[in-house]
């Protein structure tokens, strides 16, 4: 038999790191099939190769048993292959209908009633609908989503490579999705879903691949396979026994958030009459699924945008009212979700960056002489790997970079510790080592919230688990507080 | 009132011609701040080549001229990667000297007679009519669609196929075709080449377009608010208003003011294209 | 990366050889002149120095707009606005403390000259590159009225304030022989030092630094970018009006239409040149001197002085062409 799309040792260097090392990968046509592993493991490398972004260094690929070689996207395009990536194609300032047509016009001239019919069309095939005329910047992240498996459709994809597709959606709004991706499969379309997310191979795909640190580690049919041996195998052996967490918080309010409003991009309400108190020696964490406020919420804390009503202080100060700087100089201490735009300055040394975000603090008052002093403290805390401090941080890997940041937030007296998914481009040991050392400082008697997109991971660590969703925060009953798919549950609005 | 319409249309023709240009780059992600030298050069070129070419042949040199110029900016830019603004600004310098350098040595000198210069009408149809082509092409075409595409986003572009490097190529070279018409203009309406004889209005088309949020049909009408400012300066230009003597820098100063004001009042939402500048 | 640097380096080189042939000059000679122009001897070292003198300000004041992530075109118009109502202050009270108030004068005006580009851009964000320009423009024309009417000197014929009194002046710091240095090309000199240590050692040249480099990154390190940008421009305007107010003090002793001959532009060059070192503004500074000087010289073979303009243009392009490569292997 062959298959739809057959990869056979597919090989990619990056400098000193081994992406992909001889992987084969198979799919059989009219079917949705798994694609897993963790952050780092090659299968957005791979999904690349097949996409045409990324020329592999050796190995062959083959479309129903034609052997093609793609030099650009183009040429994948025109065979077939249609990708969504993770963060999606959607350019914002186009409309809905120059978005679903781009790239695939068809003609020179555009004949936009002729076109817009089709659209129409293979809009309701799917059971969507679009109003052609609207900027796409007013989609959600569903409505994204549906216009990304739109433009497949238009343009006659038969093999569809969807990356962390449900990353940004509701339990109910995935499962919408791959109810339309079983529509597709059964009228013989191929899809790749590449995932972290266990449960979705379990309860929507037919076969999984597993991929751990470049290499093709299992290929099963999902019912040959249970899911703890799908997670040691993407894991790869043991696991490291991850603590319970243990508060020792005290009775004192720290932190007090009393109905808070934000004002998201759109202009809509992203954060709703948010009410939160964070007692001395907490570890809380928010979870939710992107895009129901958090990061609205993390940047008024922050103070980089500004709440339209409500309040928080901290140690009785009004926080809303005061400037980042104060905020920073009562012991605000910040991981930022996005480390490249908003938590290091690239051309910089890691000598100048370590001032960054501290450079108001007494201990920083002579700044040569404390970069000079603190950087290699900040760099040692988890480990950073890098060539010597006096080198850009931009030469370090993003996981490396992470670790820096980390270290930067951690090292100097935090009191308020926020982070927005520490664990980013982190493996696990770095993963844990952050989070003990947010605890210790929270035993010292700081108190923390973090946001994360990983429950498990907030379940792993934190002592307190809130939700937000729809801008809206709740909190589990004391009896449920642990309770995986009741937290799920706050996390659709259905708890 | 006719005759004021008529210079209306004359001062804003060149900002019209020069905001297309801006319009072709910028929309394409290419920051141009070096219209100002594009049209400087085009000027030169039609002025020093239409005695020996003729009429049209000077408008051609002068379009050929543009482009090439035009094209350093692209290779600049995207092969070389050098900031947008450092790129435009040297571009301007380059133009002002080499221009003024073989103007001071004898090229280009002299007045065109009325044989080497394309009738004016000419050019003002044209200023008037491209915004419409402009608009149609950037809603109505692929080559529209995928320029806009480029501007707004280009990585995702390129993950559809599309290769911004060369859709910004042929942007530019509409970008160079416009500064050359917009150059020949100005050369005709004065017979003659002189310095730096852009005065400023390579930025002030900037500005329109900027004012119009980087679409054709508002930044032309920003051209023509400009031509307004321009030609009632003009108008009252030595005439006393309410009995005081105004000296006419200050009326000069008009166009400048109100693009300050304007900018500084913008109304609405900043509609900058998001890949301005990026790669 | 090198090769492209290098296909640059040569079509720039050929341009300006071509050029220079086209009208007949003879190459080797136009190029000599611009150094014997310049260099040739204490007089001529003198007038290069006397170039020098207002880049160093101004080239210090558009350096530190560019560290801020600003491009301050402005100079130009900051410059000859501080000149011009400098001019007035020094003539009106004279004598050694006339030339301290003028110089307040010119700090004050080139600042407040500025301002509205860094209002626009921190609140607007409309481009500083446009204001700016359009600043430039009114700051032309204003000047120009002003010294045709209300502040024409009495016993002056065209377009320009009275002259300071020889004992208003400022002399030359000193002088052997030919060659003099002037007083203000110490106070430029000081105001690259000052700049360079402000920039590295001080929180504010930090946050300055970091909102240019990051500005995202430097509102999530607590820095009030938009406090930063403003400052930045009033003093890159300050700065410039001081540009001013010293060249009406020992250069020209008085002010007149056409009083800018276009330094502001050239500091935008001196800047890029030195951006990755504010001490490398004493070098790009001395070059741009031997530029104009020598420009001037090449007057006498007939050849206009726009190709050392041209020469200019093709040298900011290479330093840029050069940065930017690197950056482009660090990014991988």
């Amino acid at each position: 038999m062959s298959f739809a799309v057959s990869m056979q040792q597919i090989s990619k260097r990056y400098g000193t790191v081994q992406a992909l090392d001889n992987v084969t990968f198979e799919v059989e046509a009219g079917t949705i099939h798994a694609l897993v592993g963790e952050n780092g493991a090659g299968k957005t490398t791979l999904m690349k190769a097949l996409y045409g972004a990324m020329i592999p260094d050796s190995g062959t690929t083959s479309l129903n048993g034609n052997p093609i070689k793609f030099q650009n996207s183009a040429d994948a395009i025109n065979q077939g292959i249609g990708m969504v990536s993770q963060h999606y194609g959607i350019i914002g300032e186009l409309t809905n209908f120059e978005n679903l047509v781009l790239g695939s016009e068809g003609a020179a001239v555009l004949n936009k009633s002729t076109m817009s019919e089709r659209a129409d069309r293979l809009a309701s095939s799917m059971g969507f609908e679009f109003n052609w005329n609207t900027e796409s910047s007013t989609l959600s992240p569903a409505g994204g989503q549906k216009l990304e498996i739109l433009k497949l459709l238009w343009r006659k994809s038969r093999i569809m490579i969807l990356d962390e597709p449900t990353a940004m959606l509701s339990p109910q709004d995935a499962d919408a999705l791959y109810d339309s991706l079983k529509q597709l499969a059964s009228n013989g379309a191929t899809i790749i879903v590449v995932t972290h997310r266990i449960t979705e191979v379990f309860e929507h795909c037919k076969r999984v691949t597993v991929l751990r640190g470049g290499v093709k580690v299992a290929d099963h049919e999902v019912t040959n396979v249970t899911p703890s041996q799908l997670a040691e195998e993407i894991v790869g052996g043991e696991v490291i026994q991850r603590p319970k967490p243990v508060s020792l918080a005290k009775n004192s309010v720290r932190l007090s958030i009393e109905n808070l409003s934000v004002k998201g991009e759109k202009g809509d309400s992203a954060v709703k009459h948010v009410g939160l108190q964070v007692k001395t020696g907490q570890l809380v964490g928010i979870a939710g699924v992107d895009g129901n406020g958090q990061r609205e919420l993390f940047h008024a804390l922050i103070g980089v945008a500004k709440p339209t009503s409500g309040m928080f202080s901290f140690d009785g100060n009004q926080w809303d009212t005061e400037t980042s700087q104060t905020r920073i100089l009562e012991g605000l201490r910040v991981i930022p979700e996005d480390r490249h735009e908003e938590g290091i300055i690239e051309e910089w040394s890691l000598f100048e960056n370590s001032a960054l975000g501290l450079q108001r603090l007494p201990a920083f008052s002579n700044l040569s002489k404390s970069t000079r002093e603190e950087a290699p403290v900040m760099a040692e805390m988890f480990g950073t790997k890098h060539g010597g401090l006096d080198n850009e941080i931009g030469s370090l890997s993003g996981g490396n970079q992470q670790r820096f940041v980390a270290g930067r937030a951690l090292r100097i007296n935090p009191q308020m510790i926020l982070a927005f998914q520490p664990a980013r481009g982190l493996d696990l040991n770095s993963t844990t080592k952050v989070y003990q050392e947010i605890r210790r400082a929270c035993n010292d008697g700081a108190c923390a919230i973090v946001v994360s997109f990983d429950l498990d991971e907030l379940l792993d660590f934190c002592d307190r688990i809130v939700v937000m969703c729809h801008g809206e925060l709740s909190e589990p009953r004391p009896e449920e507080a642990r309770d995986r798919a009741a937290i799920g549950k706050l996390m659709v609005g259905a708890g | 009132m006719v005759s004021f319409l008529l210079q209306v249309i004359t001062m804003s023709s060149p900002l019209l011609l020069m905001a297309m240009a801006g319009y072709a780059s910028e929309r394409s992600g290419v920051i141009n701040i070096g219209l100002e030298g594009k049209m400087l050069t085009a000027c030169f070129v039609c002025a020093a080549f239409a005695p020996q070419f003729g009429a049209i042949g000077g408008v051609l040199m002068a379009i050929l001229a543009g482009i090439i110029i035009s094209l350093l900016h692209w290779t600049l830019t995207q092969i070389y990667r050098i900031d947008h603004i450092i790129s435009g600004m040297a571009i301007n310098l380059l133009a002002s000297g080499a221009t003024s350098f073989l103007d001071g040595s004898g090229f280009g000198k002299g007045t065109l007679s009325d044989a080497q210069r394309l009738p004016l009408p000419f050019y003002y149809g044209i200023a008037l009519v491209s915004p419409v082509i402009w608009y149609v092409v950037a809603n109505r075409t692929r080559f529209g669609l995928r320029h806009k595409s480029v501007g707004s986003d280009p990585d995702k572009a390129r993950l559809l196929g599309i290769n911004p490097q060369q859709v910004r190529f042929s942007a530019l070279i509409f970008t160079g075709l416009f500064a050359g018409l917009a150059g020949s203009l100005l050369v005709s309406e004065t017979s003659t080449f002189t310095k730096d004889m852009t005065s400023g209005r390579g930025y002030i088309a900037l500005a329109a377009l900027i004012l119009g949020g980087w679409r054709p049909i508002p930044a032309a009408l920003s051209c023509l608010l400009f031509g307004l400012a321009t030609a009632v300066q003009i108008q009252l230009s030595g005439k006393p208003l309410f009995g005081l003597d105004i000296p006419s820098e200050i009326w000069k100063m008009l166009p400048y003011i109100v693009t300050l004001l304007a900018l500084a009042g913008l109304l609405g939402r900043n509609r900058t294209p998001a890949g301005l500048g990026k790669h | 990366m090198k090769l492209k640097v290098l296909v640059l380096f040569v079509c720039s080189i050929i341009a300006i050889i071509v050029s220079l042939l086209i009208v007949k000059a003879n190459v080797f000679q136009a190029i000599t002149t611009i150094f014997t122009g310049s260099l040739g001897d204490a007089r001529k070292l003198s007038g290069t120095i006397k170039e020098m003198t207002p880049l160093l300000i101004l080239g210090s004041a558009v350096y530190l707009a560019l560290k801020a992530g600003l491009f301050n075109i402005g100079a130009e118009g900051q410059y000859t606005i501080g000149a011009c109502f400098a001019s007035l202050a020094m003539i009106a009270i004279g004598g050694p403390v006339g030339i301290i108030v003028g110089c307040v004068v010119g700090v004050v005006c080139g600042a407040l000259w500025a301002l509205p580009a860094g209002l626009i851009k921190a609140y607007r964000n409309g481009h500083e590159v446009i204001t700016t320009i359009m600043l430039n423009a009114i700051a032309w024309n204003l000047t120009k009225a002003l010294v045709s009417g209300p502040f024409k000197g009495k016993d002056q014929p065209a377009s320009s304030t009275s002259v300071m009194p020889a004992t208003s002046q400022l002399t030359p710091l000193f002088k052997i022989g030919e060659l003099e240095i002037p007083q203000s090309f110490v106070v430029g000199l000081a105001c690259v030092l000052v700049l360079a240590y402000w920039l590295k050692k001080t929180i504010a040249g930090y946050e300055l630094k970091a909102t240019g480099a990051n500005a995202t990154a430097a509102k999530f390190a607590g820095v009030k970018t938009k406090q930063v940008t403003i400052k930045a421009m009033l003093m890159s305007g300050g700065l410039s009006g001081l540009a001013g107010a010293l060249q009406v003090a020992q250069f020209e002793h008085r002010f007149y239409d056409g009083f800018s001959t276009g330094y502001g532009f050239d500091a935008l060059g001196v800047a890029l040149l030195s951006s990755s070192n504010p001490y490398y503004l004493i070098i790009s500074s001395f070059f741009f001197g031997v530029l104009n000087k020598g420009g001037t010289a090449l007057a006498i073979l007939g050849i206009d002085k726009g190709i050392t303009t041209v020469i200019l243009a093709a040298v900011i392009l290479m330093f840029a062409a050069i940065r930017y490569s690197k950056k482009e292997v660090t990014n991988g």
